[in-house]
């Protein structure tokens, strides 16, 4: 592996931190907890959006099979199965992209102003 | 102007469009970076049309639209999971890695686990998703090429295989960065273009769908197909044919029932048509008009064979002949020719969804992001590009079945996209016809270049620079990059020359099932996980690989030993199983993983310093990029 130097970022660590950043950057215990806390926050959220998106995809083959006359609703002449899965999905994933990344850079955020 | 001038020139714009964008950005491709990730600096737009342009594949700008005139409904679960793989790219993966700071995949592989012989089995598996996921994009050259031009199909790879190596050899990353985001949007055009257009003209979507009174699909006008020797027809009902000259045809009442890859299964107990000695098959001559009963015919001689508008269309041998309620309706012919339905549509989601996560040469471009906050916005923003595609190419196959269900019989469904234009006619017709040509060729150039550089960087950053020459200077390791670039066209032009017609969307689904079982558990393991060893990481990766390949292979070797086929076909869960094997070898992996990580030795040394490398927010200024540039 390369010898680590300082990332293209350009901004050292300042010299006066708080102990809480010095703290983390060495690694020491409580510099642990920290980084703990942040990847259990940011991992709750991605499980949380994700299994929105699964749950839609997954319900849908269940109708199917549980109740296929859902084929022969239809709206415009198109059959309902093919609307929710054809073009309803897009517009769910967009926004769940955006809830996510706004509270994500959130997480990041708050993060960055407890430890400077 | 022919239907062939107006498509060659429309392929021949994009190329010399895509060699002089790509000329123009060599300018700017120097160090090692540039070639590598584009050093780093590519804004979250550019960078956001680039992966979309890259990853439109030629399964996606035609595969689609001719799976779903072939299927119907079970095949809108390809587009959507496409790019709802995108969204769990976003969650899980996107702005971590970043923050690692890589050049490959394998670099990754190294890193977190300080494991020199991770790379190396890494490595293996980039090639292997390379060339599988490679070698579809140049068979599509070649045939786009052959049915929208006439030119020969070798030709198309020729062209294609020259045009990628040269931008990826003159300008590497940067380079094709413009080019990609540049035929991102000749893409959306020429696919959004034409369907509405076809759309206004034929009075929208949901005639479509309206059905025909003997829920068949029916020719809309009288066609006349040319027959070869030994072609199969599946005729859904009793047909009128008529031959002038006459031509003798064996039929039988069997009907073929297919799935995409493998399983092939008659039922009404007839033996298969491929072959030739059958039982209760007879000898039908037809002398003018004669009606054909329903069942399978095979042509025993070349002829024209003309039917009425208003028949219904016969089957080539590729597409299980359906009626228009199972092409409407959820468990059609493609999930429910596997008798699972159920299984077969979960497998396939697993695969589609997880495999997008383990693509090497999709993830290597989120290196080329400055940092974690510009990879999220580059994932969100690949998912409202995706959106704007993927909603297109389902309509190609609706629209078809309706306006030229001809195309069923010759096999010639995959490039609905290609001739549904020009049923406008006139000069508007040619117009559209040039231009979704120029959008083919824009698919799978950008899909091949991205995968170029993939393979390239493995070949020369991680075989040569890492491996034989850890010593070697920059330029040399660029050299090494471009020599590799071009060893790298050659072979997947020369494979593609060789490879017989397999459907395009099922060779990449393989690419998509072996990447879900292996690099997918890694990066979602490795990141979020740190008591991960590298003994479970390396094995879990090793068996999740290897298996999929295995299942994979093993189900394209029973299309040519019938013994293999007639069992699967009896073993119909196990065969589903091995077209889809994701639902099993992506828990596995898994399993294996965590198994291996808690029983053995634990985590490698410094696998702190590694997550605060992965997750700490860039403002912290602790930022070391694995390899500074």
């Amino acid at each position: 592996m390369d010898p680590p130097t300082s990332g293209s970022s350009g901004a050292e660590p300042p010299g006066s931190a708080p102990s809480r950043l010095l703290e983390f950057e060495e690694q020491t215990e409580v510099g642990g907890v920290y980084l703990q806390a942040l990847m259990r926050r940011q991992l709750r959220l991605s499980l949380a959006v994700a299994a929105t998106f699964i749950a839609f995809l997954a319900v849908q083959p269940l109708i199917s099979a549980r109740w296929p006359q859902w084929a022969s609703i239809r709206f415009w002449g198109i059959p309902l199965p093919w609307l929710v899965l054809g073009l309803g999905s897009y517009p769910l994933l967009i926004w769940l992209g955006m809830v996510y990344v706004r509270r994500a850079e959130e997480v990041d955020d708050e993060f960055t102003d407890l430890l400077s | 102007m022919s239907p062939s001038a107006a498509a060659v020139l429309g392929l021949l714009a994009m190329a010399v469009v895509s060699l002089g964008t790509g000329m123009f950005a060599r300018r700017f491709a120097h160090t090692t970076s540039d070639f590598m990730v584009a050093a780093r600096a590519v804004p979250p737009r550019v960078n956001a049309a680039a992966i979309s342009g890259e990853y439109l594949s030629a399964a996606s700008f035609l595969g689609i639209a001719g799976l779903v005139m072939q299927y119907g409904y079970d095949v809108l679960w390809y587009p959507v999971g496409y790019a709802a793989g995108y969204l769990l790219l976003l969650l899980f993966i996107a702005g971590p890695l970043r923050r690692f700071g890589a050049y490959t995949i394998p670099d990754f592989a190294e890193g977190r686990f300080d494991s020199p012989r991770f790379r190396r089995l890494a490595v293996a598996l980039v090639l292997v998703i390379g060339f599988f996921y490679a070698l579809p994009q140049v068979e599509a050259a070649g045939l786009t090429v052959q049915t929208a031009s006439g030119l020969p199909y070798w030709v198309g790879v020729g062209v294609v295989s020259l045009v990628v190596v040269a931008a990826v050899t003159g300008g590497g990353m940067r380079g094709i960065t413009l080019v990609q985001s540049l035929q991102f949007a000749v893409k959306v055009f020429a696919i959004a273009l034409p369907a509405f257009l076809l759309l206004i003209h034929f009075g929208g979507l949901g005639s479509s769908f309206a059905g025909s009174p003997s829920g068949l699909a029916q020719l809309t006008k009288t066609t006349s197909f040319k027959v070869t020797p030994g072609e199969l027809w599946q005729l859904p009902t009793a047909t009128e044919i008529r031959v002038n000259g006459g031509a003798t045809v064996a039929w039988s009442a069997g009907e073929l029932v297919r799935s995409p890859g493998a399983v092939t299964a008659e039922v009404a107990g007839s033996p298969s048509p491929s072959r030739t000695a059958r039982s209760g098959e007879r000898l039908l001559r037809i002398v003018g008009r004669r009606l054909v009963p329903r069942g399978t015919i095979v042509w025993r001689q070349g002829a024209t064979a003309t039917l009425a508008a208003g028949e219904a269309a016969p089957y080539g041998s590729a597409t299980p002949a359906s009626t228009d309620a199972r092409w409407m309706n959820p468990f059609g012919p493609l999930a429910g020719g596997s008798g699972h339905p159920l299984l077969f549509t979960y497998s396939l989601i697993m695969a589609i969804l997880l495999g997008t996560i383990g693509l090497p040469h999709i993830l290597v471009r989120f290196y080329t992001n400055p940092d974690a906050r510009a990879s999220r916005r580059t994932a969100l923003l690949v998912l409202v590009l995706l959106g704007a595609f993927y909603i297109w190419p389902p309509i190609y196959g609706a629209l078809g079945r309706a306006l030229d269900p001809a195309l069923y019989g010759g096999n010639l469904t995959d490039s609905v996209v290609l001739i549904l234009p020009s049923l406008l006619g006139g000069w508007l017709g040619q117009l559209l016809l040039a231009v979704v040509s120029a959008g083919a060729f824009a698919a799978f150039t950008s899909t091949l270049s991205g995968l170029l550089v993939s393979l390239a960087g493995a070949l020369g950053h991680d075989v040569y620079g890492r491996w034989l020459r850890p010593t070697a200077t920059p330029a040399a390791r660029r050299r090494a990059f471009q020599v590799a670039a071009v060893m790298a066209g050659a072979i997947a032009g020369g494979l593609g020359l060789l490879v017989g017609q397999f459907n395009i969307s099922v060779l990449v689904g393989w690419a998509f099932a072996i990447a879900a079982s292996s690099f997918f558990p890694l990066l979602v393991l490795g990141i979020w996980w740190p008591r991960l060893s590298t003994a479970g990481a390396a094995m879990g990766v090793a068996l999740g690989g290897t298996l999929s390949t295995l299942a994979i292979v093993t189900s394209m070797v029973a299309t040519i030993a019938p013994p293999l086929e007639t069992f699967l076909a009896q073993q119909s869960s196990l065969a589903v199983i091995l077209e889809q094997p994701a639902i099993i070898t992506v828990p596995l992996a898994f399993l294996v993983m965590v198994g291996i990580s808690l029983l053995g030795q634990g985590p490698p040394p410094g696998v702190a310093a590694k997550m605060v490398q992965l997750h700490a927010p860039e403002l912290l200024g602790l930022r070391r990029d694995y390899i500074p540039d």
